[in-house]
């Protein structure tokens, strides 16, 4: 070993928090933009029609020029997706707390949920409208079988995933079932739960716009529906770029939320 | 109410009484047709510090959950000062430790050491509970960390709150399954230090499960040698080393005598044995 001091070491990587930041996310904005405008320039280099593929300024304009129309249409899917996810986790947690909770009614429950789960949800969206008529309860029908699932599945894993000793120590000092299902069982699913919830999030979106599909009067799955019939296409794309946002909305609010109600868990420790 | 101040030093002479708190006669243990334990006879005296070492899979573990009440045995019965291990546990006297500390990681240090005392003791109000939580972190020398969660502590921080769960319930044994065999040599070493300072203030009865030689000789008063198929206890030794010991007890050519004699012993045990 030498004394003198190193002073030609390059400086190390990620040393700031900021490059941190940006370093994850600039890579995706530049993939983005690069894309658009790739997508502009072979739209007017190959003369493409405009109901056939609309350039991005195409949509740009068609989000400006119906915007109070679709402001009104990401409220009315917006607000349809709320209360659908609202419903499938309560429900999504009532269905894993009574599976977990009595035995041999879960032993009756849960092969009908997984034989329900390989049912295509999508083709129930027209026998709802025959139920539920044309205004928000088809919808909620829908988004519900789509999105309680993941939220049922991933609670009962955590509720499941509780180690043995832990439960011998409740057992040993009397702990009754249902102390060991509210103290322990369920904050011990919130993490998994809380996973669950995030992937119900995005297929609320998806149950929110098929059930639009199939029959609606408002929303963002029947403008996308009536501009197609008028060869809107733009107006399609518009409609589009709305949902994503609406779904990206949702996931983060969902990513937000666990933050909140789960600061101990695993993924959040620094170690 | 339950909760009475830890003894001082000195109050209870542990080791002057010779009745025996825990005695086991003729256990046997079947498990998948298996014979995990054969004819186990073992007496803990009261105030003991007992420690139970063999090979893996000579049925120690099995041996220590029969002791708890979690492991039924097949033949042969426990009692603990008299009662069923069942019913020694439901009323407090069984204190549990294994080789996961197993807090809540939604809870913090004190709530997790007052867990078990919680639903144990329904009379119990929060802040009595949080008062004894903070009262047994104390005595396991983590009196400044009771509002950490489980992922600020470190691992022997958090198997150190395990033991303050156990003795909260005022137990009158403490039945420890490897509680420090996830941990480095260096805290393992000073835990179990604590330890001997936590059996001589409380005057607790310790089973302690372990397949360290040098914590069995540096803990324990007597230490028992498990042999496998099936799982039997082979020999006895007890160890006369005098208390307060601590980490200068391996320098004792006693205890270097010792080690020798419980690793021949252990060597022995590896053997399969018959009808012995």
């Amino acid at each position: 070993m030498s004394d003198q001091p190193i002073t030609d070491l390059p400086e190390p990587r990620l040393a700031s928090s900021w490059s941190a930041a940006t370093g994850s996310w600039l890579p995706a904005v530049i993939l983005l933009l690069v894309t658009i405008v790739a997508w502009e320039a072979a739209v007017r280099i190959f003369a493409i029609s405009a109901f056939i593929i609309p350039a991005p300024s195409e949509i740009a304009k068609s989000l400006v020029a119906q915007w109070g129309t679709l402001m009104q249409a990401t409220l009315v899917t917006a607000g349809e997706i709320l209360f659908g996810f609202l419903v499938s986790v309560v429900v999504g947690i009532a269905i894993a707390l009574v599976i977990v909770r009595f035995d041999w009614l879960g032993r009756a429950l849960y092969p009908l949920v997984v034989l329900f789960q390989n049912v295509p949800k999508v083709a129930l969206a027209p026998i709802f409208i025959l139920w539920f008529g044309y205004g928000l309860a088809p919808k909620i029908g829908l988004i519900l079988v789509i999105a309680f699932f993941p939220v049922t599945l991933s609670m009962l894993a955590g509720m499941q995933s509780v180690d043995r000793s832990l439960l011998s120590l409740m057992n040993s000092v009397g702990a009754s079932p249902t102390q060991i299902l509210f103290r322990i069982r369920v904050p011990h699913s919130l993490p998994n739960l809380m996973a669950g919830t995030k992937i119900a999030a995005t297929l609320s979106v998806i149950g929110a716009i098929v059930g639009e599909f199939a029959g609606a009067s408002d929303g963002l799955g029947y403008v996308i529906q009536f501009a197609s019939t008028q060869l809107d296409t733009a107006l399609v794309f518009a409609a589009l770029l709305l949902v994503s946002v609406l779904g990206i909305a949702f996931y983060y609010a969902a990513e937000i939320l666990e933050r909140i109600v789960v600061p101990w868990a695993p993924k959040f420790s620094q170690s | 109410m339950r909760i009475e101040t830890i003894r001082a030093a000195g109050d209870r002479p542990a080791h002057i009484r010779h009745d025996n708190l825990i005695s086991a006669k003729g256990v046997s243990v079947v498990i998948a047709r298996q014979l995990i334990l054969s004819n186990i006879d073992l007496s803990v005296p009261k105030g003991s510090f007992v420690s139970l070492i063999g090979p893996s899979g000579c049925g120690k573990s099995t041996l220590l959950k029969v002791l708890a009440g979690l492991v039924q045995p097949t033949q042969g019965s426990v009692a603990i000062a008299g009662l069923a291990p069942v019913e020694a546990a439901r009323k407090c006297m069984i204190g549990l430790v294994f080789q996961d500390a197993n807090l809540l990681p939604w809870k913090n240090a004190v709530d997790n050491a007052s867990l078990l005392l919680g639903i144990a003791d329904k009379s119990l109000s929060r802040s009595d509970l949080r008062a004894r939580g903070q009262e047994m972190l104390e005595l396991v020398g983590l009196g400044d960390s009771a509002h950490k969660r489980p992922n600020e502590l470190s691992g022997g921080m958090r198997q150190r709150v395990a033991i303050a769960r156990a003795l909260a319930l005022d137990p009158a044994v403490l039945l420890m399954d490897e509680p420090f065999g996830a941990l480095d040599a260096i805290t393992r070493d000073s835990m179990g230090q604590s330890l001997l300072e936590i059996w001589q203030r409380t005057g607790k009865t310790i089973v302690l499960v372990t397949h360290s030689i040098d914590e069995a000789i540096h803990l324990s008063r007597h230490v028992h040698v498990l042999g496998i198929k099936p799982g039997r206890i082979t020999e006895s030794l007890d160890i006369a080393l005098p208390y307060p010991r601590d980490l200068s007890v391996s320098e004792d050519p006693e205890f270097v005598r010792l080690v020798v004699q419980l690793r021949t012993m252990l060597r022995s045990s590896h053997q399969p044995g018959g009808a012995s």
